[in-house]
C-alpha cells in the first residue's frame, strides 16, 4: 500500500516535516505522488461506520434528487448550469457512491472527489437554505473532506494549514511569543496618538478575551493596533491570551479533525486558564464558525457551548456603538455609496444579519448604504470560502467563482464593500484584481478609527 | 552617527538615487548597511503565492526563488557593494512597509534610507501596497529618522559640504527632528537654514489674509524659532533663520534650492492612521517629490536601546 513522501496518510506533526513539505513547491511532487496513492479501503470504511451518524445518513438517503438545490448554489449558476454542478449530485456522487460501495473506491475515484469537495463546493451551506428536505451539502461536504483527508487525498496547501495548527497552534508560522511581541510592538507604534494604549496580556477575569486570525500577526499587524485603539476608546477591560490567541481553522477546511479539536481546545484552554466574562473574536467568518459554532462539538462540550460565552467582533461593535461606548462623529460617516459583504460563516450560519446593519447604521451616513442582491441569509458565497482561496491548484476555478460576487458587487453600484470577514475580504481583493473591478474594500475596523470620536481624556497632549 | 543604516530597496532604477546616497553615507560614516528587498505580497489567502513586487509575476516564493532574487540584487549592487564591505542583503516576504519597519525594529538602525516613489505607477502590484504610501507608513512609524531620495537629480548628501534645511511647523514632532538636525549639521560641520513656511492658502481655497496679518505672522514665526531653536543650539553658530509665506512645500521647495540644500529635514507629524488619506495632504510628500535633494523625516526622539 504505496504511499509517498510527501502526499501520505500522516498528519503533519513536527516543525521539519512542514518544512519539507514547503520545500516542495506548489505541491509538484506532492500531487505527483497522489497519483499513485492507494486507498485504504478498509480504514475508509472503518472510519464511516463509526462516524457517519443518522443525520448524514438521513440526508444521504432521503434526497429526492428535486434539483431544488442547483440555483442556490452559486457554483452551477456561473458553469452554465452545468449538472454535475447540482449540490446533490456533486455530494451524491462523491460521498454518497462511497458510502454505496462501503469504501470501495480507487484513486481516480478519490482525486475526483477531492476536486469535487474543495473545487465545487465551499460549505457556504446555502444548498440548505432552499432543499425542501433541509438537506445541508456544506455539512456533508466538511464530512467528506475529513474521510479525504485521513486518505492523503487534501489540496497540498491545506494539509500544510492543518499542520500549522498542529505544530504552531496557528494557520502560519507564528509562535506564541511572536503573537505577543507583535501585539506590543502596535501598541507601541501606537501610543503616542493613544496615550495609555496598552496590551493587556493574561489578565485574569477580564470582561474581554480578545482572539485574532495569525494572518493579522504575520502580514497586517495594523489590524491589531486598531482593536486596541477601539477597546482603549471604549473603556474596556479587556486581555489577549499569550497562548490560545488564534482562533482560526485552517484544519476545519483541510478535514483534519483531530487538528481542529486541538486547536479549539487551546482557545478554550485560554478560556478556562483566564476565566473572563466572555470572548470575542476577530473580523474572520470562519474563525467564528471554528471556535463558536463547531468547535464545542470537536472538543466534547456536552452543552455545544465554548466554555464562556464567545461573540464575533460585529456583536461587540454593535453593542459598543449601541451602548455609547464608542462614538462617531456624524460628519464622518462613509458619504459614498458602499455595501456589505455577509460572511456565510456568522450570517447564514451563525444569524448575524441584523448586526451588521445596525453598525451600518451608525458608521455610513443615510442614503449612502446599497444592499446586494440578494442579501443577508440569501447572499451568496464571495467565492472564496471554504478553503478555495488558498489552493493553487484549483486557482482557475477558483477565479470563475468570484464572477457572482463581482457582479453583485457591480449592481450595487457601490464605491466601497465592507467586508468584516478575512476569506471575503480576500476573495474581493483578489476579484478587484482579476476583472478590474473599481471598488475599495475594507475591514471594520480601520473605518471606525476614522470616525470614531476620542474622548477628552483620551486624546494626545499635543492635539 | 550612522553606524547602522537601513537602505529599504526595490532593486529597480526607481531606488537608484537613494542608493547612491545609502551608499555614501555607509562609507563617509563607516557605518554598516543593511539592504532590505521586500520580495512579495502574500496574496491568495494562506497559499504559498505572492506577488512579485517588480515583476507583478505570481510566484512561488521557496528558497530557489528567494535564492535567485538575492542575486539578481547582489548584481544591481555589485559595484558599490564593493565600497561598502559587510553590507548584507536581506528578503523579506510581506507587506513593504510593514517588513522595513520589523526590519527596523529587529536591528534598531540609525537611519533608514528609501527611493521616493516607485518606477512604474501601473504596476498593479506596487499599485495594492502603495496605495497608502510605503513611506509615509514607515516614516510615520519608525522610531529612527528616514531618508526619502524622490529624484534622480537629487544632490547627494554624504559628499563634502553640506547646507541642511530644517522646515519646522513647530509640532511636537519638530522638536525630535531639530535634535537630529543639530546632531547632522554638527557632524557635518554645515551650515543650518531654519525656515518655517507660514500656510497663508490661497484665494480659490477662500482663505485670503490682509498683508498686515502676515507680515505680523512672519515676525511671530521668526521669533518662535529663535525661542525654540536658538538657545537649544549652544555653541553652534552657523545658522540663518527664514519665515516665508505660500503654500508650504512649494516655499520649502523655493527655499532649498535657492540654499542649494543637501537635505530637508521635517517633522512628519500625521497622527492619522489612514495613510492613504493623510498622504493626500502631506507636505512631506509633496516636497519628496519635488526637492532636488534627499529629505528626512523625523517622527519621535529615537527609543530609548
Amino acid at each position: 500500500m504505496p504511499e509517498g513522501t510527501f502526499c501520505n496518510r500522516t498528519p503533519i506533526q513536527t516543525e521539519k516535516a512542514l518544512k519539507r513539505l514547503l520545500e516542495d513547491t506548489g505541491g509538484k511532487a506532492y500531487y505527483q505522488e497522489m497519483k499513485a496513492l492507494e486507498v485504504d479501503r478498509d480504514l475508509l470504511w472503518g472510519t464511516i461506520q463509526k462516524t457517519l451518524k443518522s443525520r448524514l445518513r438521513t440526508w444521504l438517503g432521503i434526497c429526492a434528487h428535486c434539483g431544488m438545490c442547483a440555483d442556490s448554489c452559486f457554483l452551477y449558476r456561473i458553469s452554465k448550469r452545468d449538472p454535475r454542478q447540482v449540490p446533490a449530485y456533486k455530494i451524491q456522487s462523491t460521498l454518497g457512491e462511497i458510502v454505496r460501495r462501503k469504501g470501495n473506491v480507487d484513486n481516480a475515484f478519490m482525486h475526483m472527489a477531492m476536486e469535487t469537495a474543495w473545487a465545487k463546493c465551499t460549505c457556504c451551506n446555502r444548498c440548505g437554505l432552499y432543499c425542501p428536505h433541509g438537506i445541508d451539502m456544506g455539512v456533508m461536504f466538511g464530512y467528506l473532506r475529513g474521510l479525504l483527508y485521513q486518505q492523503g487525498f487534501v489540496p497540498w496547501e491545506l494539509k500544510i494549514g492543518a499542520g500549522m495548527h498542529r505544530v504552531y497552534r496557528a494557520q502560519m508560522d507564528v509562535t506564541d511569543k511572536d503573537f505577543v511581541e507583535t501585539f506590543e510592538w502596535m501598541v507601541e507604534e501606537y501610543e503616542e496618538d493613544y496615550p495609555g494604549l496598552t496590551v493587556p496580556v493574561d489578565k485574569q477575569e477580564a470582561d474581554i478575551l480578545y482572539t485574532v486570525n495569525a494572518r493579522e500577526v504575520k502580514h497586517y499587524p495594523e489590524d491589531l493596533a486598531e482593536a486596541a485603539i477601539l477597546f482603549h476608546l471604549a473603556g474596556e477591560d479587556w486581555t489577549v491570551p499569550s497562548s490560545g490567541w488564534e482562533q482560526t481553522s485552517l484544519a476545519m477546511f483541510a478535514g483534519d479533525w483531530e487538528a481542529c479539536k486541538l486547536q479549539v481546545q487551546s482557545v478554550y484552554g485560554a478560556m478556562e486558564r483566564l476565566k473572563p466574562k466572555r470572548m470575542v473574536g476577530t473580523e474572520c467568518g470562519h474563525a467564528h464558525r471554528a471556535t463558536v459554532v463547531e468547535g464545542p462539538y470537536w472538543a466534547g462540550r456536552p452543552d455545544g457551548r465554548p466554555p464562556v460565552r464567545s461573540i464575533h467582533y460585529v456583536e461587540w461593535l454593535a453593542e459598543a456603538l449601541r451602548t455609547g461606548k464608542l462614538r462617531i462623529d456624524p460628519e464622518k460617516r462613509i458619504r459614498v455609496p458602499v455595501t456589505i459583504q455577509d460572511s456565510c460563516n456568522y450570517i447564514r450560519n451563525h444569524g448575524l444579519k441584523e448586526i451588521t446593519r445596525e453598525i451600518i447604521s451608525h458608521i455610513v451616513a443615510p442614503g449612502y448604504f446599497r444592499e446586494m442582491s440578494p442579501n443577508r441569509e440569501h447572499n451568496y458565497c464571495c467565492g472564496g470560502g471554504g478553503g478555495f482561496n488558498g489552493i493553487g491548484l484549483y486557482r482557475p476555478q477558483r477565479n470563475q467563482a468570484l464572477i457572482t460576487k463581482r457582479d453583485q458587487l457591480l449592481a450595487t453600484g457601490a464605491e466601497m464593500v465592507i467586508a468584516p470577514c478575512h476569506n471575503c475580504w480576500d476573495a474581493i481583493r483578489d476579484l478587484v484584481e482579476e476583472f478590474h473591478v473599481p471598488i475599495k474594500w475594507s475591514f471594520l475596523k480601520p473605518l471606525l478609527i476614522k470616525m470614531v470620536q476620542v474622548p477628552e481624556h483620551l486624546r494626545p497632549e499635543n492635539s | 552617527m550612522f553606524q547602522q543604516i537601513l537602505f529599504a530597496t526595490s532593486a529597480t532604477p526607481a531606488c537608484d538615487p537613494a542608493a547612491r546616497v545609502a551608499f555614501n553615507l555607509a562609507r563617509r560614516y563607516g557605518g554598516r548597511l543593511a539592504l532590505l528587498h521586500v520580495l512579495g505580497v502574500p496574496t491568495r489567502g494562506f497559499s504559498q503565492e505572492v506577488v512579485d513586487i517588480r515583476t507583478g509575476q505570481k510566484v512561488q516564493a521557496d528558497e530557489d526563488y528567494l535564492a535567485c532574487v538575492r542575486e539578481e540584487i547582489t548584481q544591481y549592487y555589485a559595484k558599490q557593494m564593493e565600497s561598502a564591505p559587510g553590507a548584507a542583503i536581506d528578503i523579506r516576504l510581506g507587506y513593504p512597509h510593514r517588513e522595513i519597519l520589523r526590519k527596523a525594529r529587529d536591528e534598531r538602525p540609525d537611519l533608514i534610507v528609501m527611493g521616493g516613489t516607485t518606477e512604474d505607477p501601473s504596476n498593479s502590484a506596487y499599485k495594492k501596497v502603495m496605495v497608502s504610501s510605503t513611506f509615509h507608513r514607515v516614516a510615520k512609524a519608525a522610531f529612527c529618522p528616514v531618508l526619502a531620495v524622490g529624484r534622480s537629480a537629487a544632490s547627494f548628501w554624504g559628499g563634502g559640504f553640506s547646507n541642511i534645511v530644517f522646515a519646522t511647523d513647530f509640532s511636537k514632532a519638530a522638536n525630535a527632528a531639530f535634535d537630529f538636525c543639530l546632531e547632522v549639521a554638527g557632524s557635518l560641520d554645515g551650515e543650518l537654514h531654519l525656515f518655517h513656511a507660514l500656510d497663508i492658502g490661497t484665494p480659490q481655497t477662500g482663505v485670503l489674509i490682509d498683508q498686515d496679518a502676515i507680515e505680523k505672522r512672519l515676525r511671530e514665526a521668526r521669533q518662535r524659532i529663535r525661542g525654540l531653536y536658538v538657545p537649544r543650539m549652544g555653541e553652534f553658530k552657523k545658522y540663518s533663520i527664514e519665515v516665508w509665506e505660500g503654500i508650504p512645500y512649494i516655499e520649502i521647495v523655493k527655499f532649498a534650492r535657492e540654499k542649494q540644500a543637501d537635505l530637508i529635514i521635517m517633522a512628519h507629524q500625521s497622527q492619522a492612521l489612514d495613510a492613504e488619506n493623510a498622504k493626500l495632504g502631506s507636505n512631506m510628500e509633496q516636497v519628496i517629490v519635488r526637492a532636488s535633494c534627499p529629505v528626512l523625516s523625523v517622527s519621535r526622539p529615537p527609543k530609548a536601546q
